[in-house]
């Protein structure tokens, strides 16, 4: 038994434990703070309404991608094919659209593709026994082999207007005609991407926080077989975390390539890295049971904000790429850093 | 003697060759305690887990009040009434001790929400009997002490309507007051007329409490007795050789010496 051990070690994490995570989350608030303030000074054209959006889109997709990734993280699962499916998901949403499905019943098509291939992971994992990381990796070729097979590679583009919408629409756009006929945007209005991030976010918390579900995923990813002792279907409950990460990396892949109003079968290469990333960052620890959806929110503008900076201060790509993987080692070695304590 | 609330009958647990139950066959009343004693690896653990429905038999069959039932998951065994104290505590490091002592059985709003609020409120009423100084119920029960961490995991199994307990060493984190303060709880819960299995290694806390012990040895039953029946040493004997002494006859039939 553990229990001999445990109260010595329990004692000090008295003191650190409840805290602990709003502390980590505040540091990584203040980070983002510090990044914002640096690229600004840096680029004054960072810091600008414009760019501000741009930075909101390119987020909104790390961040819906994130939001599921927490949820695996949680259970103390990992997953590698989000996007993979990502790229799955917009091409089945841009082939049904292309061959005249309408663009509602299209782009569902995505999500449901999407779906059901995170069932297909929860699957792999809670009935073939296959550890996380080995069934997403599978998946994440299975995925990604499909989406370059059914378009043979190529792009599909041409796919009008409507698809356009959800990637590049923004309600709440005030426009005033000025008397020379030129029209004149008092507010460039709120890109539907953001807008679907904020109430992906805001349901993924609510889950977490105050539904049954949530509450065994935190269970499952802290001690799995107490959590099955205690009656909790812990199959269930990680079939349910990977279908909902793979319908939200559907819900991405749509935005994405509704954005760039054509179906890129590349697209979304080592997009799942951003979304550990985030979630890590924003204090969900690998080993399960420690996590939040604010916390990757925060995690997600802070990689968002940084590609973007680095691109508008001019940096290379590759220079960008050495950062960002610094980041990533340096947001795993601070998590290990807290398991260890 | 009534119809027992349990009936193990033949039953048998493998683990490729190792047969950690080997045709074992017990029994327990309503208002008993029955020891279950043994060396470590005697089989206790996989005895009780296989009635807590967290083991499936290898073979035998388990009657619960004179049925027989097929457990393959703990909600099957707490659906009958059967709670289990396991000797690893069973709790989510990460959650708070309302969130432990519900796990699983959450109670909800009308909307189907978690209700934490009364949870909470249930679960201070709850602890508070067992340990008045439980106070720090908002924290992850990894920062708590090894006693405040078992007195969760009891409080788990008696707070639902509870009529077969399962305590597996349910004091080895335990001082010596709460160590009494479960001795009490035993007693209090078996004139409810809860039968309790109560592994343990502590003599003196057996012949305190059971009625009747039965002793393990190498996944084997090799004794079963009224408690009035044996003396420490008797026990003793079976736990470390798997038999009695060459010359026992049954203690409360002999003449004092
Ligand atoms: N899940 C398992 N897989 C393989 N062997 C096991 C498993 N659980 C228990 N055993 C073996 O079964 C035997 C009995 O163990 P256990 O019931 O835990 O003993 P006790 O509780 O009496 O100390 C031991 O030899 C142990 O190694
Ligand atoms: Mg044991």
């Amino acid at each position: 038994m553990s229990d001999t051990s445990k109260p010595a070690q329990g004692f000090r994490l008295d003191a650190l434990m409840p805290g602990e995570g709003q502390i980590h989350r505040l540091s990584a608030l203040a980070t983002l703070l510090l990044l914002v303030a640096g690229f600004s000074i840096a680029s004054p054209a960072f810091f600008s309404v414009n760019n501000a959006l741009t930075v909101l889109l390119q987020t909104s997709v790390i961040g819906l991608l994130g939001i599921g990734m927490t949820m695996v993280i949680l259970t103390g699962g990992i997953d590698l094919s989000v996007g993979s499916v990502l790229a799955l998901s917009g091409v089945v949403s841009g082939l049904a659209v292309k061959a005249g499905v309408p663009v509602a019943p299209g782009m569902a098509l995505g999500i449901v593709t999407g779906a059901a291939c995170g069932a297909f992971n929860g699957f792999v994992i809670t009935k073939l026994r296959i550890t996380p990381f080995v069934a997403t990796l599978g998946m994440m070729l299975i995925a990604r082999g499909l989406a370059l097979q059914v378009t043979g590679a190529v792009p599909v583009s041409g796919l009008g207007e409507g698809f356009g919408t959800l990637g590049n629409g923004a309600p709440f756009r005030i426009v005033h005609m000025k008397p020379n006929g030129f029209p004149q945007v008092l507010f460039p209005g709120i890109p539907y991407p953001a807008i679907l991030l904020l109430v992906m976010a805001v349901a993924g918390a609510y889950l977490l926080r105050r539904r049954q579900l949530g509450r065994h995923i935190y269970a499952t990813g802290s001690n799995e077989e107490a959590a099955r002792l205690s009656g909790v279907r812990v199959d269930r409950v990680k079939l349910y975390a990977y279908t909902i990460t793979g319908a939200l990396a559907g819900l991405a892949g749509n935005v994405l390539m509704s954005r760039l109003v054509t179906a890129q079968p590349s697209e979304g290469m080592l997009s799942e890295l951003d979304a550990i990333a985030a979630a890590v960052i924003g204090g969900a620890s690998l080993m399960g049971g420690v996590g939040t959806i604010s916390g990757t929110m925060i995690g997600a503008f802070i990689i968002g904000t940084l590609r973007n900076g680095l691109n508008m201060a001019g940096v290379s790509a590759f220079i960008q790429q050495i950062m960002i993987g610094l980041v990533v080692i340096g947001a795993v070695w601070i998590d290990q850093m807290r398991n260890r304590r | 003697m009534s119809q027992p609330l349990v009936e193990m009958i033949d039953v048998e647990k493998h683990f490729g060759g190792v047969r950690a139950v080997d045709h074992v066959s017990l029994d327990l009343c309503a208002g008993e305690v029955v020891g279950v004693l043994g060396h470590n690896g005697a089989g206790k653990s996989c005895l009780m887990r296989m009635l807590s429905g967290a083991m499936v038999p290898s073979g035998g069959e388990i009657r619960i009040g004179g049925e027989a039932v097929q457990m393959t998951s703990p909600n099957d065994a707490r659906d009958r009434g059967i709670e289990t104290i396991y000797q690893t505590l069973a709790l989510a490091d990460h959650l708070d001790a309302p969130a432990n002592l519900f796990l699983g059985r959450e109670l909800k709003t009308r909307f189907g929400n978690l209700d934490d609020t009364r949870m909470l409120r249930e679960a201070r009423t709850v602890l508070a009997r067992l340990n008045p100084n439980f106070k720090n119920l908002r924290d992850p029960v990894s920062s708590l002490s090894g006693g405040q961490r078992q007195v969760i995991a009891i409080a788990r199994a008696i707070y639902f309507d509870t009529k077969i307990l399962i305590m597996d060493e349910p004091t080895a984190a335990l001082g010596p007051s709460e160590t009494a303060m479960v001795a009490d709880l035993i007693r209090q819960l078996r004139d409810e007329g809860i039968g309790i299995f109560l592994v343990s290694h502590d003599m003196h806390d057996v012949f305190d409490l059971c009625d009747r012990v039965v002793v393990m040895n190498k996944g084997r039953l090799v004794g079963a007795h009224r408690i009035d029946e044996v003396t420490k040493d008797d026990v003793l004997s079976l736990i470390i050789k798997g038999e009695l002494p060459a010359d026992w006859s049954a203690r409360n039939l002999a003449p004092a010496l």
